[in-house]
């Protein structure tokens, strides 16, 4: 069977994975951009009650939710060739990489419709009525007051779905793409020692996870930074920049006070 | 001037309003009060449209709309001449104490940053807040909040301003300082329609006190007539329970 444990072929794998790094994330971020393009298109029937297609977009969501990814992967690769094919359309050529992405984003479209959804939802109903009543149109109460709040709302949620994305990639292997995860299967083969490719993978997966949860946390402060009960940095500036530019403003408010 | 002439709105099968009609003379204070559910928000909520009565006539100034169906930018050119506070303030609590003054003055009425900080400072300290232009609501006291609002919507200059009970979220020690910021602007002669269930306050600032009860007006006169000299027996059962007796009978 396989040979004996050997700590060198963890650090010789290493490098030899990583090479592989940029299409994982090519696949993350390919189909993580595609996923917000769907999850808002999704999101709008919903948002604003649309008869007929607010039906449309919940099948969506709950069968991506609640079908397990592999599934959805030999579904698109197979099955829609196939129903192409029923229409004169020849997709044979096409590498099996682009089904792979497609399928990540028609699957974190359904997660991120969700999230959009949940994070419009979530800011209060009182500021878009204040938004209103100073004459705001609907597209600037969605785009000055929902959105930013929405966005600080959503990030939390979104790092875990794209943490999730990531780990989510392995899979793709099944289907032949040579990712990360497709790499070790055929290092761990060529030289029997399987063990140190699965240690060398997770570290990869695990570094790459903690910077982005990093960058998530960083993320959400910055965009929160609103909700905190001490001064911030950006709100010292600003005070800065007004203090700057309208020194005899304030002077004028203290004649007429 | 603003005129409303069989302002009537229902939700669902129950009548809210039922035949509204209500004539602001230009300064005038007029103070709203009533039992829950008699229908208060929902005519103040009229006036903007940020509830559609389903009949009726609201004028403000030489605007004129109708009923159910005026058209978006009838709507949005009725809310430039009207400001509203909130009871629970809702400020944009993403933006500075300053940002949410400049909003409307920026966005919808297109006045230049420079102009619009320099309105939005004045308006601060006017509520007594030019210490606070750049903290987040989250930074404020609830009384500090409501100031903003109020700056807020005294910044857009509006032919009248709706305030809805702006007082009843706060604790009791930050009551005070909010009636006294809507007091010193009353004096200024600006327009102003108060829902309140302040008595004291009420009697003190408005010109003219209505009471309203199942969604009609049941009387209305100065502060005295209404206070001391109510006709109607609903209004008198309303100041019975609402006013305690020492304050009743001075
Ligand atoms: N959006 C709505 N949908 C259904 N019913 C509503 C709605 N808004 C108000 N109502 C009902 O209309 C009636 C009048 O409500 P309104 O809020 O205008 O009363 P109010 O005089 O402001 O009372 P309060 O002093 O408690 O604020 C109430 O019975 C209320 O339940
Ligand atoms: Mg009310």
């Amino acid at each position: 069977m396989s040979r004996r444990f050997d700590i060198h072929y963890v650090l010789d794998f290493i490098p030899k994975l990583l090479a592989y790094l940029n299409i994982t994330l090519l696949i993350v971020g390919s189909s993580i951009a595609l996923g917000l393009l769907i999850g808002l298109l999704v999101a709008l029937p919903r948002l604003y009650n649309v008869p007929g297609l607010q039906r449309l977009s919940r099948i969506y969501v709950s069968f991506f939710r609640g079908t397990p990814i592999l599934i959805q992967l030999f579904l698109v690769y197979y099955g829609l060739p196939e129903i192409l094919g029923w229409l004169h359309i020849d997709v044979s050529r096409i590498a099996v990489l682009y089904f792979v992405i497609l399928t990540y984003a028609l699957n974190s479209g359904a997660f991120i419709s969700e999230m959009i959804r949940a994070a419009v939802e979530a800011v209060d109903k009182g500021q878009v009525e204040a938004a209103q009543s100073i004459g705001m149109s609907g597209y600037q109460t969605f785009r000055r007051i929902i959105l930013p709040q929405a966005l600080g709302i959503s990030v939390p949620l979104f790092g875990n779905l794209v943490i999730g994305n990531l780990k989510d990639t392995s899979l793709a292997f099944t289907l032949g793409v040579m990712e990360m995860t497709g790499r070790s299967q055929t290092l761990g083969t060529a030289t029997q020692h399987f063990i140190e490719t699965y240690i060398a993978l997770s570290l990869i997966y695990f570094v790459i996870s903690v910077l982005l949860e990093r960058a998530f946390v960083w993320l959400e402060r910055y965009l929160n930074q609103y909700a905190g009960k001490e001064q911030t940095s950006r709100q010292q500036r600003m005070a800065k920049r007004w203090q700057a530019r309208l020194i005899p403003i304030s002077d004028r408010g203290g004649k007429q006070g | 001037m603003i005129q409303l002439e069989g302002i009537r709105k229902s939700f669902g099968k129950q009548q809210v309003l039922g035949g509204i009609n209500l004539t602001v003379q230009k300064g005038e204070v007029v103070v709203i009060l009533g039992p829950s559910g008699s229908g208060k928000t929902t005519l103040l909520r009229c006036i903007n449209y940020l509830e559609r009565p389903d009949q009726g006539v609201i004028q403000i100034g030489n605007q004129k709309l109708e009923g159910k169906h005026p058209g978006r930018s009838e709507i949005h050119r009725l809310r430039q001449r009207t400001a509203m506070v909130f009871q629970q303030y809702n400020l944009f609590k993403h933006k500075t104490a300053l940002e949410n003054v400049m909003e409307g003055l920026t966005i919808v009425r297109g006045v230049p940053r420079d102009t619009a900080a320099e309105i939005g400072i004045e308006m601060l300290e006017k509520v007594g807040l030019g210490d606070r232009l750049h903290y987040y609501p989250s930074q404020l006291s609830g009384g500090q909040q409501q100031r903003v609002g109020i700056a807020r919507a005294l910044a857009l200059n509006p032919e009248v301003i709706l305030f809805d009970e702006p007082t009843s979220a706060l604790d009791p020690e930050l009551v005070g300082e909010v009636l006294e910021v809507i007091r010193r602007i009353a004096e200024e002669g600006i327009t102003m329609i108060i829902v309140t269930h302040e008595m004291g306050f009420a009697r003190d600032v408005a010109s003219r006190v209505v009471f309203m009860d199942g969604g009609a007006i049941i009387e209305q006169g100065t502060p005295d007539d209404i206070f001391q000299r109510p006709r109607e027996e609903r209004t008198r059962q309303f100041l019975r329970r609402i006013t305690p007796e020492a304050n009743y009978s001075i």
